[in-house]
């Protein structure tokens, strides 16, 4: 694929990946045919911004796994209250992460 | 997910909520409201009674189990059978619960479903604040 494509699609979504996956996802970007970069502009990436947010205000009511697809873990945490509130807080620093993480696996079908 | 990443979180929730469950059986003076967010905005939350219905549960009184909370039954139910499955799996070597894990949470993420599990979730949570707990 255009390296001018790669580097569009990169710079829009460099803040939805992890930092040591942007070389893995360059590469793979390359060598992949034009067909299926329409498919991966229909991906829906969750920023890690937006779910942090999420987290910190509803993150009591496990929405913010729900946000990010985690839909067994979003019921766990809404069915214990964010685990006496404990699970909540650990959210509020690695959910952002979790986006990230989800956001590749997504990637990854196409990579 | 992995596997055993399921199963050790799993396990380890499972921990967590069995000495909590054995902690309030064997104090039940020692009434301490574990949700942050009642104490931070005065309302119940979706899982408020759990621990009272639980252990209403563990008494034999079923009816009164749900309804002080349906969702302590669930939980109570969840407690009892999953160390069960983790065991088996591990023993057997089989993947039984972590295949079931993602078809149910593929089947929970469907629209329709989802729907009616939210409607269901906000439905009990109004019956909650009603009730007062």
């Amino acid at each position: 694929m255009d390296t001018q494509k790669v580097d569009m699609f990169l710079m829009a979504n460099a803040k939805n990946f992890k930092p040591q996956h942007i070389t893995y996802i360059r590469e793979r970007l390359h060598q992949m045919d034009d067909s299926k970069w329409n498919m991966i502009h229909t991906l829906d990436f969750k920023e890690p911004s937006t779910t942090l947010l999420i987290s910190i205000f509803a993150g009591g009511l496990g929405i913010d796994r729900f946000y990010i697809g985690d839909t067994g873990l979003g019921i766990a945490k809404l069915l214990t209250c964010g685990g006496a509130y404990i699970w909540a807080i650990v959210d509020w620093f690695i959910i952002s992460d979790a986006a990230r993480e989800k956001n590749m696996e997504k990637l990854q079908q196409f990579l | 997910m992995k596997k055993d990443r399921l199963y050790l979180l799993l396990s380890l929730g499972l921990l967590g909520g069995y000495a909590y469950i054995a902690y309030s059986f064997c104090n039940p003076e020692a009434h301490v409201t574990a949700c942050f967010f009642k104490s931070v905005t005065g309302i119940p939350c979706p899982a408020c009674g759990n621990t009272r219905s639980v252990l209403a549960f563990l008494r034999g009184d079923l009816y009164p189990a749900l309804l002080i909370n349906p969702l302590g039954v669930v939980m109570a139910m969840l407690m009892a059978l999953l160390p069960v499955w983790i065991v088996y799996d591990t023993v057997a070597k089989k993947e039984t619960l972590y295949y079931f894990y993602h078809k149910a949470e593929k089947t929970i993420a469907l629209k329709p479903v989802a729907i009616i599990f939210a409607l269901l979730i906000v439905i009990n949570w109004i019956w909650i604040i009603k009730k007062g707990l």
